[in-house]
């Protein structure tokens, strides 16, 4: 395999691809949690909340993502006071339970940042699509049954909404991963930037793109077979719950 | 300073970012984003139809390479296609091909992937009926296909172009990577060089991309609201084979 990279920039391809796995399980969780918020500001009784969380959608959605790093990248360096940015860009180790976890780079937290803001309209949009695919039926035969409006949401909309949701949301989960590609533009070094940093270096630019590519499409395969084996589970666990 | 006073201070730069040099050099800016929008959005539509078509219409091993080949370009991020395409295409055609023609052909190829299931996802929600409806009218395959399925299915696919569209207006700002001279491209210069109003910048510029989305949201919006009668030759064809049904029905009955 004389052809193949050298262990040194394997090295680095495989350092890049830890970096988009870890930005993009950050960006997954961020954006599922505020879409989360997102979807149910979308259904707020008060007309401020829902303007409002229709207006954030409207901008984030309709702005590039390479944009938007930008602009959190150079823009908020300097509307961020002083203190805020040398605290962020003197590290900060944590340690937890032997584990130390290294601080991250002013890039990735721009980059997560980014990616967190513009996941969050399409995570919450398929969240609000979610609650809109439960009958309205279903509500007025929990309130009917005595449920309180809390109980009627977590036991009988979320869980149906949920169900819905979630072959959508797997789909933003894999565009997340992918569209952690772009902050290589703000410096961040993730596999795209990895395998063109080699590409310039060895000029192998057959293997340098080849194993990124296989690296993103392995990635998004384990996120579709993870989307299988929750949907089967589920089936399982819904049919234990009808008992 | 007076409004009219900074607008005049501001002008050179404004017009270099909506421009570019254009009267003296290329275009560029945010008219090259819209060129390359308009450009890649229909080459991507041609590509879409195809494919979805082509998905519709095949089956078996054919059907099976067909999906792969469209789950590749979809499971790969756009940036790292246009590498591809900017590595490659040069190789394969053996002429210097200017990254603009590049990013295009990787927005065209993700765009249609992505279209080519809506379009398949259409034309099978118009339905098995319409198509053997058609079928036993006499038409053939691509008649079917061609005057009864594709009008009515492309009033079912029209909101997954707009949502591809627009996603491509986004995406044509990753040429920047490989140095066209379109509008988030001219930001950074802009920025690299005046150095202290990135806040303003970008948001100058997301302005300018949302407004352009909401653009053709709301054009085609306008536009798919007025219910026009589908395809007037589909029709015209249609009822003439119904009416020689009915006369050869008619003369089978008087025979």
């Amino acid at each position: 395999m004389g052809n193949w990279l050298e262990p040194k920039y394997t090295q680095l391809i495989l350092h890049g691809f830890m970096t988009t796995l870890v930005l993009s399980v950050c960006a997954i969780v961020s954006s599922t949690a505020l879409g989360f918020l997102l979807g149910l500001a979308r259904h707020a009784r008060r007309r401020a909340i829902t303007r409002a969380a229709a207006l954030y959608v409207l901008t984030f959605r309709n702005s590039p993502l390479l944009v938007q790093l930008l602009f959190w990248y150079f823009g908020a360096a300097t509307l961020l006071p002083q203190a805020w940015m040398s605290w962020l860009n003197t590290p900060h180790p944590l340690a937890v339970g032997g584990l130390t976890f290294a601080w991250p780079s002013f890039e990735f937290v721009a980059g997560w940042v980014g990616l967190t803001c513009y996941a969050t309209t399409f995570v919450g949009e398929e969240f609000r699509a979610g609650m809109q695919g439960v009958p309205r039926g279903q509500q007025q035969a929990a309130a009917a049954l005595g449920l309180t409006p809390f109980a009627t949401f977590r036991y009988v909309v979320l869980p149906q909404a949920l169900r819905i949701a979630l072959p959508p949301l797997a789909g933003q989960y894999m565009n997340i991963v992918k569209n952690s590609s772009l902050t290589m533009a703000i410096g961040l070094a993730e596999l795209s930037y990895a395998s063109r940093q080699v590409d310039t270096e060895t000029f192998k630019t057959f293997q340098a793109f080849g194993a990124a590519t296989v690296l993103y499409i392995a990635t998004i395969a384990v996120l579709e077979a993870a989307l299988l084996v929750v949907r089967r589970g589920g089936a399982y666990g819904r049919h234990g719950g009808a008992r | 300073m007076s409004v009219l006073e900074q607008l005049h201070e501001w002008w050179p730069t404004l017009r270099y970012l909506l421009l570019g040099s254009f009267p003296q050099g290329p275009l560029g800016g945010a008219a090259l984003t819209v060129a390359m929008s308009i450009v890649s959005a229909l080459l991507s539509a041609l590509a879409g139809l195809a494919g979805g078509i082509a998905l519709a219409m095949t089956r078996g091993a054919l059907h099976f390479l067909l999906v792969a080949v469209i789950g590749l370009f979809r499971a790969i991020p756009v940036l790292l296609l246009i590498f591809w395409t900017f590595f490659l295409m040069p190789m394969l055609l053996h002429i210097d091909v200017p990254g603009l023609a590049c990013v295009i052909c990787a927005l065209a190829l993700i765009g249609g992937a992505y279209l080519s299931h809506s379009v398949q996802a259409g034309l099978a929600a118009v339905g098995a009926a319409q198509q053997q409806a058609a079928l036993s009218l006499g038409m053939t395959r691509w008649q079917a296909l061609r005057y009864v399925q594709l009008p009515q299915g492309l009033r079912i696919m029209a909101p997954s172009f707009v949502n591809q569209w627009v996603t491509l207006i986004k995406d044509t700002s990753l040429a920047y990577i490989v140095g066209v001279p379109e509008f988030t491209f001219l930001a950074t210069q802009v920025n690299n060089r005046l150095m202290v109003y990135p806040v303003q910048i970008f948001l100058f510029v997301a302005f300018v991309y949302l407004v352009l989305c909401s653009t053709l949201q709301w054009a085609v919006g306008r536009l798919l609201r007025k219910p026009r009668r589908i395809g007037s030759k589909g029709a015209a064809l249609a009822a003439r084979a119904v009416v020689e049904h009915r006369a050869a029905r008619h003369d089978a009955g008087s025979a």
